[in-house]
C-alpha cells in the first residue's frame, strides 16, 4: 500500500472536519505547551535546589577524613600542600577550596551560640556562596586574615555588630580547648537564614594557628557541570587513599531526594496532562472513523487491506499529534523565554527557602526533556489511534456499506 | 495444475451448490439455496427477481465480500473458499470491478483521484496512473469533471466516475448491484449504453443485479432468482 496515498487521504480527512480537528489540535497545543512550561519550571526548581546545595560550602565533591561526618572536629584532619591541584586527567573543575571547619562556641556580652567555625582562603571561595553573598563591612583579605565574618542573623542574636570583638572557643589539635578573640570584619546576608546563624568565617591560616596544626578538614571541589561528577570522584579516589571522597548527593541526601523527585515529577506531570488528552483524541478519532465507516467499507470492498485502513487512522492521529506537538512546543518555549528572568516567589519566600530554593524561579528548558515530550506525545498519538483503527476494521466491508 | 486453471478459466464465475443462510435474527433466513451458476468470459448478464430474492447475496459471494456456507465459488479459476481475507482483498483489487447502488466514491478525493487510487493500491506508477485515469474518464465522456469532488457531481456523473474506477484496472469481471437505482431513466439509458459498449469493445464480463426492466433489456442473458434459487436462465 503506497504510503503517499495513505498520507494524502489522512490529511484530507483531517481537513474535512476542520472545526472538530481544530479543537482537538488546540487541546494538544495547550497541553503540550503546558507540559513544556511546567517541565521547565520543575527543571529550574531542581537546578536551584542542586545549586543551593552545592553552594552551601558543599561543592560537587568533598574530601573528608574518615569519621568526620559523624564526629566533626579538628581531630579528623588531613594534610594538603597549599599548591595542591586536581590530578591530571580529572575533568575540568570550576575551582576548589581547602578549609578547616570545626564546631565552636561564640560569645558576646549578650549571648552564646554554637556555630561552625570555618577557616577559608578567600581567593578560593569563588565556588561557594561566600563570594556572592551581600556583605556589610569588609570581606576577608586573605588566608591569614584573623578577623571574622558572621551572618546578619547571628549578629542580631548576639546583639553585636561591625568592629566588635567576639570570643570563640574550640578544641585544639591536642584535645585541649582554645579560646581567642576575633574582631568582626563584615556581616553577610545569605539566602537562607539557617546559614546566617550557623557559619562564622575567618582566614584558614588564622584558624590553623588557633587549633595548632597546619592541616585541613575538608577539600571542596566544584565542577562546571554536574555530569562530570563521577569522573571527578573516580580521579580523586585514586589520589586520596584513606580519605572519604563524597559527592553532594551523599552529603545532602535531602536535596538529592528532592532532585530525584523532580525527575519523576516531570514524567508524572506529562502523563497526567497527556493522559487526559488521549481520551479526547480517542473520542475524536472514533467519531471520525464511525462517520466514514461506509467509505472505509467501500475502500476495503474494492481491495484495500485492513492493515492499510489501520495505517490510515494511525497516520491521521499521528499527523494531528505532530502538528499539535510542534506548535505546542514552540508555544511552550515562547512562554519559557517570555518568563526569562524568572518568576518571583518571594511572596512565599519562607516556605520556598526551607526547601533550599531561591526566591526567583527561573524556568530551565532542557533539550532532552523537550525531545522526550515530543517522542512520548507522538507515541501516545499512535497508541490512541489503535482502538479507533480496530473499530474501523471490526466492521466487515459489507456491513459498513449497508450503513 | 495449469490444466485445471485453463479449464476453469473458461468460466469467469463458477458457482456449484452455493447456499447462504443469514443467522442474524432469531429466525435464520436462507438467502441462497443450492445455486449452480456459470458465467463465461465476455458475457453481459442481469440477475433479476423480486426484492429479497438473493441477488445481492449472490453478487457479494461472487465478489468475495461474503462467504458461502455451502458450495464452491471460483472466480477466474480461483477457488474463493480457500482464500484468506487479505487474499480476497487482493482478488477484489486486481480482478473484480465493483459498481454499487450508491456510487461510494471517496468524498475527499477528486473524480480523477477516485479513479487513480485503485491503481495506487495496485502500485501502478504515478505517470501511468494519471494517463490511464484521464483516458478512462474521457472514454466515459466525463473528462472535464476530473478535478471535481463527488459532492460537486450529479448522481449520473458520480455513477460514471464509479464505473471508471471499476474498469480502469481492466478487471475480468464487473459486478454492478442495482447500478440504476438512483438514476432517472434518461441517465439509466446512457449508463446502459456505456456498459454495453464496454462489454463489446473491451470484452469486460458484466454481471448486474437489478429489478429495472430497462437494465434487463440491455443484458444479453437474463437470470431470474426467486427465494434464493435460480428459476429462469435465458439468453436473448
Ligand atoms: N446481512 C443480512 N442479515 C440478515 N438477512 C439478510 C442480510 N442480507 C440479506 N438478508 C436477507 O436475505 C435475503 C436476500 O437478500 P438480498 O440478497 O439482499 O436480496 P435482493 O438483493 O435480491 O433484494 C432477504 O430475505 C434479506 O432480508
Ligand atoms: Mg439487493
Amino acid at each position: 500500500m503506497p504510503i503517499k496515498l495513505l498520507l494524502q487521504m489522512s490529511l484530507r480527512n483531517i481537513l474535512r472536519h476542520r472545526r472538530r480537528n481544530g479543537m482537538m489540535l488546540a487541546a494538544v497545543v495547550v497541553a503540550v505547551a503546558a507540559v513544556v512550561l511546567m517541565n521547565s519550571m520543575i527543571r529550574g526548581m531542581q537546578q536551584d535546589m542542586a545549586d543551593a546545595a552545592v553552594e552551601n560550602l558543599v561543592g560537587h565533591v568533598k574530601v573528608l577524613a574518615p569519621g568526620y561526618r559523624d564526629d566533626p572536629g579538628i581531630a579528623r584532619n588531613f594534610a594538603l600542600a597549599g599548591d595542591w591541584r586536581p590530578p591530571d586527567g580529572a575533568p575540568e573543575v570550576a575551582g576548589w577550596a581547602m578549609r578547616v571547619r570545626v564546631p565552636a562556641v561564640i560569645m558576646s556580652e549578650r549571648g552564646t551560640r554554637g556555630i561552625q567555625f570555618v577557616g577559608v582562603n578567600p581567593a578560593q571561595e569563588g565556588i561557594s556562596f561566600l563570594s556572592s553573598a551581600r556583605m556589610v563591612g569588609e570581606s576577608l583579605k586573605d588566608a591569614s586574615d584573623g578577623r571574622i565574618i558572621i551572618g546578619q542573623a547571628l549578629a542580631e542574636q548576639l546583639e553585636t555588630g561591625l568592629g566588635r570583638r567576639l570570643v570563640i572557643i574550640t578544641q585544639g589539635a591536642d584535645g585541649l580547648n582554645r579560646e581567642a578573640g576575633f574582631r568582626i570584619a563584615g556581616l553577610y546576608d545569605a539566602d537562607g537564614e539557617g546559614m546566617e546563624g550557623f557559619f562564622v568565617f575567618t582566614g584558614v591560616g588564622a584558624l590553623q594557628e588557633m587549633v595548632g596544626a597546619e592541616v585541613f578538614t575538608e577539600l571542596s571541589i566544584r565542577l562546571h557541570e554536574e555530569p562530570a561528577l563521577f569522573a571527578l570522584k573516580d580521579a580523586l579516589v585514586e589520589v586520596f587513599t584513606g580519605l572519604e571522597v563524597l559527592d553532594w548527593r551523599e552529603l545532602e541526601p535531602q536535596a538529592a531526594a528532592m532532585f530525584v523527585f523532580a525527575d519523576a515529577a516531570v514524567l508524572i506531570w506529562f502523563f497526567v496532562m497527556m493522559g487526559a488528552l488521549v481520551f479526547g483524541l480517542v473520542n475524536t478519532l472514533v467519531t471520525s472513523v464511525m462517520e466514514r465507516i461506509r467509505e472505509l467499507g467501500m475502500l476495503r470492498a474494492v481491495g484495500m487491506r485492513p492493515r492499510s485502513v489501520v495505517a490510515q487512522v494511525v497516520i491521521e492521529s499521528s499527523a494531528l499529534m505532530l502538528i499539535g506537538v510542534a506548535v505546542g512546543i514552540a508555544l511552550g518555549l515562547a512562554a519559557v523565554f517570555a518568563m526569562g528572568d524568572g518568576l518571583d516567589l518571594s511572596l512565599w519566600s519562607e516556605g520556598v527557602e526551607s526547601f533550599g530554593m531561591r526566591t526567583l524561579l527561573r524556568p530551565v528548558p532542557l533539550v532532552d526533556d523537550v525531545l522526550l515530550i515530543a517522542l512520548l506525545s507522538l507515541g501516545l498519538g499512535v497508541v490512541a489511534s489503535l482502538y479507533p483503527a480496530w473499530r474501523a476494521i471490526k466492521v466487515k466491508p459489507l456491513e459498513a456499506l449497508r450503513r | 495444475m495449469s490444466d485445471v486453471a485453463n479449464r476453469r478459466t473458461a468460466h469467469v464465475v463458477d458457482c456449484a451448490g452455493v447456499s447462504r443462510t443469514y443467522q442474524e435474527d432469531a429466525v435464520p433466513v436462507q438467502a441462497l439455496r443450492d445455486v449452480d451458476f456459470q458465467f463465461s468470459r465476455g458475457e453481459f448478464a442481469s440477475l433479476s427477481g423480486p426484492s429479497g430474492s438473493g441477488k445481492s447475496t449472490l453478487l457479494n459471494l461472487i465478489g468475495g465480500l461474503d462467504r458461502a456456507d455451502e458450495g464452491a465459488i471460483a472466480v477466474d479459476g480461483v477457488a474463493l473458499n480457500r482464500l484468506s481475507e487479505s487474499e480476497l482483498s487482493d482478488l477484489r483489487l486486481r480482478r473484480i470491478g465493483f459498481v454499487f447502488q450508491s456510487y461510494n466514491l471517496i468524498p475527499v478525493l477528486s473524480a480523477q483521484e477516485n479513479v487513480e487510487f485503485i491503481m495506487q493500491l495496485q502500485g501502478v506508477a504515478r505517470g501511468e496512473r494519471a494517463e490511464q485515469a484521464v483516458e478512462c474518464l474521457a472514454s466515459l465522456g466525463i473528462a472535464e469533471l476530473a478535478r471535481r469532488r463527488p459532492g460537486e457531481l450529479s448522481g449520473g456523473q458520480q455513477q460514471r466516475v464509479a464505473i471508471a474506477r471499476a474498469i480502469v484496472t481492466d478487471p475480468v469481471l464487473l459486478l454492478a448491484d442495482e447500478p440504476s437505482a438512483n438514476l432517472d431513466s434518461g441517465t439509466t439509458e446512457e449508463l446502459l449504453k456505456l456498459l454495453r459498449r464496454l462489454n463489446h469493445e473491451r470484452g469486460i464480463s458484466i454481471l448486474t443485479a437489478t429489478h429495472d426492466p430497462m437494465v434487463m433489456s440491455y443484458a444479453k442473458r437474463r437470470v431470474v432468482l426467486r427465494d434464493g434459487a435460480i428459476v429462469e436462465d435465458s439468453a436473448h
